[in-house]
């Protein structure tokens, strides 16, 4: 009977035992898929993880990617569907009064300034041993937080000078400014929008910090580097009218990059394939890994893609005759437009009618998918558009379209055609029209045609010329839609949507 | 000889002493009416936790009682229970005890958690299925035995694969963004759902052997289910399994075989009312006057008649044979499949069940074998499941009890895919595939053809793909109780739910072309451990107080964790292993845990049997929550008084008449493993770094759902116990609802889970039994439930609607969860046969707009549910036959509705369309031929504007089961040396009443579904009809 009587003992004492200190039995318990945030912030691995995030994000997010790349030209004139095919087709459509409510939409680009918020202000300084290296990523987060904001506020706000462009006179609001990581739930308050003024006021101060972190950083192009703050510092100067500081930008891109202006006709027409080019007029390229970054998985490739859209795939927008009327014969950059049977990468649906838009059937290769899995990396700001910056900006500065002419030559030149014509130099209007159509030639198709257009105040044209929005209709600046007016009562829907 | 040796063995196995200085009491059970012995009365010596059962002959014996006037108690079901007073001395005392018939009910008792309860004590809300309701019944799980017979607990199938899942909802929708089940316990051991196979519907408890099954309990109500604290919200399900009882071994076995086939068929029309159906929409599109003769457009010379489309149905034959192909080699005929019967065809199934129990004074054991094998009807589903359970009650030494409950068992099922629009599901397929197209080609060969190409074509799907999963289980409670007193006693357990799954899919090259077949393979683990210690009191002062009660700490953790991976490129249909692939495609892999610590403890307090009081709380901390929130409080207060004591109600048709009154809390912790926790989730990657980001942002408060319920009741017995049964009437709100309230998206995250929004469920629910006729051996008895509930959402975050125009998800204060917002169907416009509506303000419209003129229509609640059965019996023959119904619920058929009434994709048509409208002057309900919901100008889609033309009554009352029995005389089976032999037969689903039109009126899209009001290619229920024998010896 002893061990009986060791037994009742056992058991009542367990009993006691059970019935004091539950609550340390319940910690221990940890997700396998997460970590919490203190992890993550506080080493070195949680850090570069973060940071990976951050450039992660940009290949995620369609709004920086297909939106960015091809959105500007189907809304504008560079490029109509394929009879048949539907991408897209919503923002060709849209027109000044009808059309629904298409537009560019980056809203969601606030992803990307949360990581850069985190790495900015998030990290303790103490966490690498070389304080060098978080120095090096606070410098790419800041670059990459300008250039999420300015990305944002051009679709939802005018530039500075233009704020009485369209039916509201003086509208300057822009977009929320968040420069604060939100690690609990009071940091995430409802915020208005900022003006468009001090958009840009932190936009550039957050370039000019990033300069500061990241000066002499320009070996590696696939990520973050002083020439590419240089360039966008150039192009946020240039949307801003700051003339003198946007040249003087465009020319540190210019002196701080390491490579050149490609001046073959191979080299040209070869630039965006990254197999044969590899992008080397990329001041930072977004590099995509075609096997494990393809599919919806890995975030806003696959289906989704600027190649599927263009060359490959859908075969949605293709080049406009219009587009292509712009350029003359032997020019270089006539490589980028290839048969649209040839690109197509899907051997079991060939394209049909792509000569409905243009009048050889003819689709832009800058982006082709020749990674495979209609996979291309992606070249964010290039170096010809800091000759076209200098060009314009120089111009406009000095109030003389001989000004200009030097870089626009340079560009001109390693593209093999001839020099600016002279009725080009009449004026600085017709000088600015020429500029427009130098950018198209150069930068068709890659993410300028609209925003051009709406800086300079211009009209928006279908190809044929007919009139599609007026550069005064309400229809220039994207609407904010209900979905984020619900959540956050502070902020005030753009004019003509209410 | 196999007896003695089966004794042998467990005497040995238990080789504990039995330390006999006392009395025996033996003697024999028999039916006070019929004289005949009682076989299996329970004969119960409560004081001292001792009992047995009778023999065949009604003869029981309990050796080795310590001397002392006892209290036993004799039960049988449907016997009025007789307490005896017994005084045992040192020999043997005989008391022959005669049973009478017929009262039945409060006498029973009721396992109400982590104790057991005479049911006259009870004061909240319980409803019990016992063994004898469900013998007979042949169905594979669980949850099924319990449709239709417990009131207020509404079962709906979620797929007719066998073995496939259930929607258990008691007492309604209580939750919108956690969980639904309830909380199920089987002898003790929690249940976990975490992990279940991916590839075909499916329940954890198909571990069960429902033959094995002694007792099914719900508790209903908060008061009741409090005990349970933060996981009863939903209600709480308590299966018993038999038990062994003392005296010679009992050996049962039982064999049964059977067909399984589709519970209803739905009617499609054939190739040529295709072709004509067709030739019309053709001729009348094409502006043909259907009251006009005509000249032929085709060739602009043949006169036709009025109504005549004879050359607009050749030009569609042709365009059918050039689209579909032709199954004869001349190629000139079309087909004329019967899609339906290709894909559902009849199984078998068989079922094979045996066990032994016994056992002497101080050890009882019961130990079942069983086996079932059941084919279902689409393609090659089945269920198997090979299961050995042990049940062992041993006394270790005086005042020392030990038991064992261990279920070990194998289940297979081979699943189809199913539940969704898809292409390659075959219940989808039965309405996708039109009846030109066809499975095989002349030459036996695949067809090509059929509407998704080769690779989705029916029969490659039945042939070249293999989705099976195996599940292992164990489950096992261990349990040690002392007695330390004659009032005070300890109980500890320790319970494991085991579970490993294994999902394997093979697709050949032929139904995985692009990538040349691929194999799959998932390994799921659960681990599911408690343990509990528990101290009971219980006490009688001045005769009249009976104080008792209970004090306990639980423990439980629930980990689980899977593997998942893929490999394609096979080389050949030669192998279906990893190894024979050529890229490794997938593999994944994540665990995950909760915990749940917990103090309990009721006080039951009971004046002269006549006023009961009970007080229940449960104090419990959970892993899932938030700091601050972690812990949680739940108390009930329960008091019933039983009137039928009272002096004043001395009626001598009133047996027993209890009132009872409860009002508790319980909530509920199904949330997400890590909802409150701030996480950083791998998201993405960079130049083959992996990147970490914010997914979630801490929620330090977030807490349970909480739901308070009051519950008043009364039980009654009348004219003897010929007619017994329950009402209860029932509030429950739920409270504190999880909900993602959204953020601003410029933070960086989208919402934050916090407690928001109320539901609230009321209702009422009869139960009512009674034994109509008993005469000179036949027997009539009657059951019958029926449960009245209604569902309303109280509070949604800032008093928004939540997808305020969504016509079947919209979430709107005031309107219950599953309201269907359509416009109104205002028929065929008999001039033109086009469709019509109306808009808000009751004008016809040809183009309505769902946001404006849609009206709250029906609800996917089922208002009324309930069952009713009756048994017959005489002498050795019974027959049995139990209906189950629903009323209330109404229904979106989508894949029925958009695929199967316009020929838009070229599909299935339904014989809906036969009733077409023809000519001027016909008032129908379906509009012209049409070659696409499109067809008619300016008027809205005819297939895909949803109206209120387009919800389906989905009320229906089921013959659930039906089933013969005929046991041989005694004269026969003593002969042979059996103590028993019946033989049986019995149906399923045998006959629906219902007006839904297509498979099966039965809606749910998951276990989990709370809105209940759409069904798309779901699994049909099936119907099965079995005979089979059972010998005892």
């Amino acid at each position: 009977m002893k061990k009986f009587k060791t037994l009742k003992y056992a058991l009542v004492a367990a009993l006691i035992i059970g019935f004091t200190g539950c609550d340390s039995m319940l910690d221990g318990v940890e997700p396998s898929t997460s970590v919490s945030s203190e992890v993550v912030l506080t080493s070195e691995d949680g850090v570069n993880a973060l940071r990976a995030s951050m450039y992660s994000k940009i290949r995620e997010n369609f709004s920086m990617t297909t939106e960015y790349f091809i959105g500007p030209s189907a809304f504008t004139d560079e490029t109509r569907n394929r009879p048949g095919s539907t991408r897209f087709q919503a923002l060709t459509q849209a027109t000044g009064t009808s059309g629904g409510t298409a537009h560019l939409d980056n809203w969601g680009l606030y992803e990307i300034i949360q990581d850069a918020n985190l790495i900015i202000g998030g990290v303790d300084a103490s966490v690498f041993e070389d304080p060098a290296t978080l120095d090096l990523y606070r410098g790419e987060a800041l670059a990459l937080r300008a250039f999420a904001m300015h990305n944002m506020v051009r679709v939802y706000g005018y530039e500075p000078g233009n704020f009485s462009q369209g039916p509201e006179a003086n509208w300057d609001a822009g977009v929320i400014v968040r420069t604060e990581p939100v690690i609990d739930l009071a940091d995430a308050d409802l915020r208005p929008r900022s003006s468009v003024g001090d958009v840009y006021t932190q936009i550039l101060n957050d370039l000019s910090t990033a300069k500061t972190l990241l000066s002499g950083v320009n070996s590696d192009n696939r990520f973050v580097t002083e020439a590419f703050v240089d360039g966008l510092t150039a192009r946020v100067n240039l949307y801003a009218g700051n003339w003198g500081p946007a040249a003087a930008a465009a020319q540190d891109a210019i002196d701080n990059f390491p490579g050149s202006l490609v001046s073959t006709a191979t080299g040209v027409a070869e630039m965006f394939d990254e197999n044969a080019g590899g992008h080397p007029e990329a001041l930072f390229k977004i590099v995509v890994n075609p096997d494990t970054e393809n599919s919806t998985g890995g975030g806003g490739f696959g289906n989704n893609g600027p190649a599927t859209y263009t060359a490959d795939g859908f075969l949605a927008q293709l080049p406009t005759q219009f587009l292509l009327d712009q350029y003359e014969a032997g020019d270089h950059r006539l490589g980028w437009y290839q048969d649209c049977t040839t690109t197509q990468s899907n051997p079991l649906t060939q394209p049909t009618n792509c000569d409905a838009v243009n009048t050889n059937g003819l689709v832009s290769v800058k982006f082709a998918g020749e990674k495979g899995n209609s996979v291309d990396d992606m070249p964010m700001i290039r170096l010809s558009e800091m000759y076209l910056i200098r060009a314009e900006a120089l111009a406009k500065d000095q109030n003389s379209p001989a000004a200009g002419v030097t870089d626009l030559e340079i560009l001109r030149t390693a593209r093999n055609v001839g020099a600016v014509p002279a009725s080009a130099l009449t004026d600085l209007d017709a000088f600015e029209d020429y500029i427009l159509d130098e950018r198209m030639r150069e930068l068709g198709v890659e993410g300028h045609r609209f925003y051009d257009l709406k800086r300079l105040q211009r009209d928006i044209r279908n190809p044929d010329g007919s009139l599609k929005m007026r550069a005064d209709s309400y229809r220039i600046l994207a609407d904010l839609g209900s979905g984020l007016l619900n959540v956050n009562d502070q902020l005030v829907e753009n004019p003509g949507y209410e | 000889m196999f007896k003695k040796l089966l004794f042998t063995v467990f005497a040995l196995l238990l080789s504990a002493s039995a330390y006999a200085q006392s009395g025996t009491l033996t003697g024999q059970i028999t039916d006070a009416e019929t004289g005949e012995p009682l076989i299996g009365a329970t004969v119960y010596i409560e004081s001292v936790n001792r009992g047995t059962q009778s023999d065949v002959d009604g003869n029981y014996t309990i050796n080795d009682i310590d001397s002392g006037t006892y209290t036993v108690s004799y039960r049988y079901v449907g016997y009025v229970t007789v307490n005896e007073v017994v005084e045992i001395g040192s020999g043997t005392v005989t008391r022959n005890i005669e049973l009478s018939a017929d009262v039945v009910g409060l006498d029973e008792f009721v396992v109400s958690g982590y104790a057991v309860q005479q049911k006259r004590e009870v004061t909240g809300s319980i409803s019990t299925v016992s063994s004898q309701d469900l013998e007979n019944v042949s169905l594979q799980n669980t949850e099924s035995l319990l449709q239709g017979r417990a009131a207020g607990v509404n079962i709906t199938t979620t797929s007719g694969n066998p073995g496939g899942a259930f929607r258990v909802n008691i007492r309604g929708n209580g939750s919108i963004n956690a969980a639904t089940e309830p909380l199920y316990i089987v002898d003790g051991v929690q249940i976990s759902f975490a992990q279940l196979s991916g590839q075909a519907s499916t329940s954890p408890l198909n571990t069960l052997n429902p033959s094995d099954i002694e007792s099914i309990e719900v508790l209903k109500d908060a008061a009741s289910a409090a005990i349970y604290g933060a996981q009863a919200a939903a209600g709480v399900v308590i299966i018993t399994t038999k038990d062994g009882t003392a005296g010679p071994t009992q050996i049962t076995a039982r064999a049964e075989t059977g067909v399984r086939s589709l519970a209803n068929n739905v009617d499609y029309i054939s190739s040529d009312q295709y072709v004509e159906y067709m030739g019309e929409a053709f001729a009348l599109n094409f502006g043909i006057d259907p009251t006009q003769s005509y000249i032929s457009p085709f060739d602009g010379t043949t006169q036709l008649g009025a109504g005549d489309y004879t050359p607009f149905e050749n030009d569609y034959r042709n365009f059918f044979l050039s689209f579909f192909g032709s199954p004869v080699e001349a190629g000139d005929q079309l087909a004329n499949t019967n899609w339906q019967d290709f894909i559902f065809d009849e199984g078998v199934t068989q079922k094979y069940n045996v066990s032994a129990s016994g056992g002497n004074s101080s050890t009882t054991f019961r130990i079942s074998g069983g086996y079932e094998s059941t084919e279902g009807t689409a393609f090659d589903s089945d269920f198997t499941r090979l299961n050995l359970r042990t049940n062992i009650d041993h006394e270790l030494a005086q005042n020392w009890r030990t038991s064992v409950r261990l279920n070990i068992s194998r289940a297979g099922q081979t699943g189809v895919c199913q539940d969704g629009n898809f292409i390659n599901c075959p219940p989808s397929q039965a309405m996708f595939e039109a009846p030109m197209s066809f499975p095989y080609q002349f030459d036996g060969s695949y067809n090509p053809n059929t509407r998704f190409g080769l690779s989705n074509n029916p029969a490659v799907q039945a042939n070249e793909v293999d989705r099976t999963n195996t599940v292992t289980q164990i489950l096992s409670s261990v349990r040690l109780q002392y007695q330390a007193n004659d009032w005070l006693s300890f109980n500890g357990s320790l319970n494991v739910d085991y579970r490993n799954t294994q999902d394997q899919q093979y697709r050949s090259a032929i139904a995985a072309p692009a990538q040349d077949g691929w194999v799959s393979f998932a390994n799921r683990n659960v681990e599911n451990y408690q343990g509990n210690l528990i101290a009971n009191a219980s006490k009688t002062f001045d005769g009249v107080h009976a104080v008792s009660g209970f004090a306990g700490v639980e423990y439980r953790s629930d980990y689980s964790e899977s593997q998942l991976t893929r490999g394609d490129g096979l080389p050949g249909p030669f192998f279906t292993v990893l190894s024979a692939t050529s890229t490794p495609v997938t593999a994944a892999g994540i665990n995950s845990e909760w915990r749940q610590a917990s103090y309990f403890g009721n006080v039951d307090y009971v004046f002269d049997e006549k006023y009961i009081l009970k007080l229940v709380a449960r104090y419990d901390g959970n892993s899932r929550f938030g700091q601050e929130t972690r812990w949680g409080f739940f108390p009930s207060v329960s008091a019933g008084w039983r009137i039928s004591e009272e002096d004043f109600l001395d009626v001598e048709a009133i047996n027993e008449l209890k009132l009872r009154i409860g009002y508790g809390t319980t909530g509920n912790s199904a949330i997400g493993n890590f909802a409150a926790r701030g996480l950083y989730g791998a998201n993405g990657s960079y130049l083959g770094s992996t990147g970490l980001r914010p997914t979630q942002l801490a929620n330090a408060n977030l807490g349970w759902e909480e739901a308070r319920e009051i519950n008043i009741g009364l039980d009654y017995e009348l004219f003897d116990g010929r007619l017994y049964g329950a009402i209860d009437a029932y509030q429950k709100d739920t409270e504190q609802l999880l909900f993602g309230r959204p953020l601003p998206s410029d933070s960086g995250y989208d919402e934050i889970t916090e407690n928001i929004g109320a539901v609230r469920n009321t209702g009422i629910e009869f139960e009512v039994n009674s034994v109509n006729v008993v005469r000179s051996g036949f027997r009539w008895q009657s059951r019958f439930n029926v449960a009245f509930s209604d569902n309303e959402i109280l509070e949604l975050p800032d008093g928004n609607p939540i997808d305020e125009d969504d016509l079947f998800e919209s979430l709107i204060e005031g309107q219950p969860i599953g309201q269907i917002q359509v416009v109104r169907w205002a028929g065929v416009n008999p001039a033109d046969g086009r469709p019509m509506w109306y808009d808000a303000d009751g004008n016809i419209t040809y183009t309505p707009t769902n946001s404006v003129d849609a009206v709250n229509y029906k609800d996917g609640v089922a208002n009324i549910v309930g069952g009713f059965g009756n048994t017959f019996s005489y002498k050795g023959l019974s027959l049995d036959a139990f209906f189950q119904f629903s009323f209330g619920q109404w229904a979106f058929p989508n894949t029925d509705y958009y695929f199967t009434r316009t020929p838009d994709f070229l599909m299935n048509l339904t014989t809906e369309v036969l009733d077409r409208w023809r000519t001027p002057g016909d008032v129908t309900y379906y509009p012209r031929a049409m070659e696409a919901g499109t067809d008619f100008a300016e008027t809205a889609n005819y297939r895909t504007q949803l109206s209120t033309a387009s919800i389906y009554n989905a009320s229906y009352i089921r013959l659930k089961n039906i089933s013969l029995n005929y046991s041989l005389p005694d004269r026969f089976t003593q002969r042979v040396g059996l103590n028993n032999v019946t033989f049986f037969a019995s149906a399923t689903n045998l006959v629906t009443w219902t007006a839904w039109p297509f498979y099966d009126p039965e809606v749910a899209f998951s276990p989990n579904d709370i809105y209940n009001n759409l069904t798309a290619a779901s699994y049909p229920t099936e119907r099965q009809v079995n005979a089979g024998i059972e010998i005892q010896f």
